[in-house]
């Protein structure tokens, strides 16, 4: 990742993607531990070391009596000492009386607040530039005539229970860093574990013959075999697409085999004849043939242009009715030939839709020749607005609602024996879904049970 | 820093025979050792000790053969005026290092935090008995003896030991009325300080006090009195002499003899500390370390009575050799806090009563009648607790 892409979790492998999830948390909890351990730490020396203030100012409070009509003790040695610890601590303590008067010590303490319970109550003071742990005991005499109230106040500086908080910290820090290091260990391998179906699966593709379409067949955990399955179905949509391109293909070249067999047959007869007259009328009914079949080739020509998803050529503005008006005008003639009636119904101000011109204009050719093929005598080619709809009606014999679907498909004639190549509602079908067009198939009078006319109308996405 | 416990008033009665433990019958104690520096510039060293110059020249001038870039100014005083000083400068110290025997007050401004911390191979390495933290070192090791006159052998076989000693009170109370000689607790810090200490170690303590009474034993308020009594033949038996002085005294009086008492021998440490804020903290470290270091506790071995604490060190006048001869029976004076109970008035006040009662309030101290301990102060004065 260079310097100026932004970070992107999406950019991350997937393995990053779960240490870092999981990492994350965990160093937060790592954080969290070390937090309440270092105050864990601090308490529980301090406990430790308030119970030595406990106990000395217990002993020396038990030295306490009442001596020369004054509070008295006897100052005992060990006292101090446990005060002292082994760390070697700064000592002090003093005995106040009820009136908090000062009466013995080695130095003033200042007192605390009394404790919710028990006798002993606590504090950190800075007294004259020492951070001194302070514990003062309130007591009382247990003679028979006085119970005087007293303080004794001891104190001691804290450079043991600063040492012991710092051993016990790093005792749990070394626990901490221990466990966070398992942890990550496990994570960084679990990790790598819970993706190990991926390889698995990335290894099966790539190993796979290029030219299969066979379903992948592999154990996997749910989540990927749910992606497997997504794979199965792509394979089997495109084993049905090629196997609907070797049936077009297989059906082509029958088409196709059909009247060249029937062309060489045509031509082996008529060499044999000596008759000029039955040689022009075998090249006459040859002609036919090869035009027929041209137009074939050139019908799968263009089915196959337009089916390739690669190569949808760019829409540019069409106006319908100048686009129907041309079809008319030079299919007028052919038409008129064949004695078939041709019209066109357009409105007054041009509709413009977003399309390829040369696919519409072959898409109505091919709507009028089929028109004429199956026999009309009446065709009208209407263009009309809002939403922009090309029409061609016609009053042949139709086709019966349960075969409309099925004309759509290449090489399905509605009728035996026309001279249809069965491509032409095929090619506007393409055309129409390659133009996002809706291609509705209807009787044009159905009033009318014998001929009931056809009536195929193309109707595009509206502009706005 | 507030130091209601160690106001002037009630320190005077305490210190005031520590101070003549400092010289030996020298009434005059204040001097000034003054060692200039044979290089330029030179580093100031100020110190204030409770150590005779005669005992200390020999030790400075070596420091000086040791450090010539160091200028040493060495102000001898006695204890209560060393205290006194300390505690009035402490604010803005002009010492730099500072030393006493009085090992009670010494500790006393350790624990309150006006000494600092010492961190070289030697303070590190000194033994954990002679120091306290990294700041207070004892340096010296002068035990606590017995002195006795050579003819008091024709009377009866001389003590040569705290039960012996009790038991020839106890056997010769009317030939040793007011023979013996010991320290006044009330008026030496020293003595106190000894007391304190023979009342902890021994619960026959109170006994020998007690025989000490009825025999009427002499106070005096410091070694050197005692000593001149002794040689003057007005004492037979002096009790719980400073060793470093009846050694010295002892050798010029042959018919004076020392004795280290065998079943337990009290041990004075004089105790040196670089002052917090000292103003020449290096040479004051430099100072110290020279003072552990293997010459400056050899010379001390040799050429001073003072003795020597390093454990390296070994010969006559060491902690080693006294070891070796008394094994268990030496008690060096332990410096901790037990000291600040030393200095505590109540204990203080206790002790000396039970002395006056053992004593039975008899008129021994030359003096005149014994003084009331020094006066405690007054409750409504002290500063409340705040």
């Amino acid at each position: 990742m260079t310097a100026g892409t932004p970070f992107r979790l999406a950019h991350l492998s997937l393995y990053r993607r779960l240490t870092v999830l999981l990492l994350c948390p965990l160093a937060l909890v790592a954080a969290l531990i070390l937090g309440q351990s270092w105050f864990a730490s601090r308490a529980a020396a301090d406990r430790a070391f308030d119970r030595l203030l406990d106990a000395a100012s217990l002993s020396i409070a038990e030295q306490v009596r009442w001596q020369q009509s004054r509070l008295w003790m006897d100052l005992p040695p060990s006292a101090l000492e446990m005060l002292a610890t082994d760390a070697e601590e700064r000592v002090f303590y003093a005995l106040y009386d009820a009136q908090g008067h000062f009466v013995t010590g080695n130095r003033t303490l200042p007192a605390l607040p009394p404790p919710p319970s028990g006798q002993m109550s606590y504090a950190d003071v800075d007294v004259g530039g020492l951070a001194l742990r302070l514990g003062v005991r309130r007591s009382r005499l247990e003679g028979w005539d006085r119970s005087d109230r007293f303080e004794v106040r001891v104190a001691h500086s804290q450079g043991g229970r600063t040492a012991l908080a710092n051993r016990l910290f790093l005792a749990s820090l070394l626990n901490v860093a221990l466990i966070a290091l398992l942890a990550m260990v496990v994570v960084l391998l679990s990790a790598r574990f819970a993706l190990e179906p991926l390889t698995r699966l990335r290894r099966a593709i790539r190993q796979r013959d290029p030219r299969t379409l066979a379903p992948l067949a592999l154990e996997l955990p749910r989540e990927l075999d749910e992606l497997r399955q997504t794979l199965n179905e792509l394979l089997a949509r495109m084993r049905r697409v090629r196997a609907n391109q070797e049936r077009f293909i297989g059906d082509a070249s029958h088409q196709l085999r059909t009247p060249l067999a029937g062309l060489s047959a045509r031509a082996e007869l008529a060499l044999r004849q000596t008759d000029p007259a039955q040689w022009r009328s075998a090249l006459d009914s040859m002609h036919g043939t090869a035009a027929q079949t041209a137009r074939l080739a050139g019908q799968l020509l263009s089915l196959t242009r337009l089916n390739n998803p690669e190569a949808a050529p760019a829409h540019t503005p069409v106006d319908l009715c100048a686009l129907a008006q041309r079809a008319v005008r030079s299919g007028f003639a052919s038409f008129d030939r064949r004695g078939v009636d041709l019209g066109v119904e357009t409105p007054a101000q041009a509709v413009v839709v977003a399309a390829t011109a040369w696919q519409l204009e072959e898409a109505l050719a091919n709507l009028l020749e089929n028109a004429a093929l199956y026999g009309a005598r009446r065709v009208t080619v209407s263009v009309l607005a809002g939403p922009p709809r090309l029409r061609v009606e016609d009053d042949g014999p139709g086709i019966p609602e349960s075969q409309r679907l099925l004309v759509l498909r290449p090489f399905h004639r509605g009728r035996e024996g026309g001279s249809g190549t069965g491509l032409g509602l095929a090619i506007v079908d393409s055309i129409a879904r390659a133009h996002g067009c809706r291609l509705i198939l209807a009787d044009s009078d159905p009033a009318h049970p014998e001929r009931p006319g056809l009536c195929i109308t193309l109707t595009f996405p509206d502009a706005a | 820093m507030h130091h209601p416990d160690l106001s002037r008033r009630r320190l005077t009665g305490a210190l005031l025979g520590l101070a003549g433990t400092a010289a030996l019958g020298a009434p005059a104690l204040a001097g000034t050792l003054e060692f200039a520096a044979s290089t330029t510039p030179a580093t100031p060293l100020t110190i204030y000790g409770v150590l005779d110059p005669p005992q200390a020249r020999p030790l400075l001038a070596a420091f000086k053969q040791h450090h010539p870039e160091i200028a040493l100014v060495y102000h001898h005083m006695d204890t209560l005026a060393l205290h006194q000083r300390v505690l009035a400068e402490q604010d803005a110290p002009q010492a730099d290092v500072i030393m006493s025997p009085a090992m009670p007050w010494q500790y006393q401004l350790a624990n309150a935090g006006l000494s600092s911390t010492l961190d070289s191979p030697i303070t590190a390495a000194w033994p954990r008995w002679a120091r306290w933290r990294h700041e207070l070192f004892g340096f010296t090791f002068e035990p606590i003896v017995m002195v006795y006159r050579r003819d008091l052998a024709a009377h009866m076989p001389p003590p040569e030991s705290h039960a012996e000693l009790l038991a020839r009170l106890d056997a010769h109370t009317d030939l040793l009325k007011g023979r013996v000689v010991t320290y006044d607790p009330r008026l030496s810090g020293a003595g106190y300080t000894y007391a304190i200490e023979d009342a902890r170690i021994s619960a026959r303590y109170w006994d020998l006090v007690a025989a000490l009474g009825r025999s009427h034993t002499a106070l005096e308020a410091t070694t050197s009195a005692m000593l001149e009594g002794l040689s003057a033949g007005r004492y037979w038996i002096g009790y719980n002499l400073i060793g470093s002085y009846a050694q010295a005294y002892v050798a010029n009086h042959p018919e004076l003899e020392m004795v280290i008492p065998r079943d337990y021998a009290l041990v004075l440490q004089r105790l040196v500390m670089r002052q917090r804020g000292a103003p020449h903290p290096e040479a004051a470290a430099r100072f110290i370390d020279f003072l552990l270091g293997r010459p400056a506790q050899t010379l001390l071995a040799t050429r001073t009575t003072l003795g020597a604490v390093d454990p390296g060190v070994s010969g006559p006048g060491t902690a080693s050799a006294l070891r070796e001869r008394l094994g268990d029976a030496i008690r060096p004076v332990q410096i901790g806090p037990g000291l600040l109970a030393t200095l505590d008035t109540l204990k203080r006040q206790t002790l000396l009563e039970q002395w006056q009662q053992a004593f039975a309030n008899r008129t021994t101290f030359s003096d005149g009648p014994l003084a009331d301990p020094a006066p405690l102060p007054d409750a409504d004065k002290e500063s409340p607790s705040p």
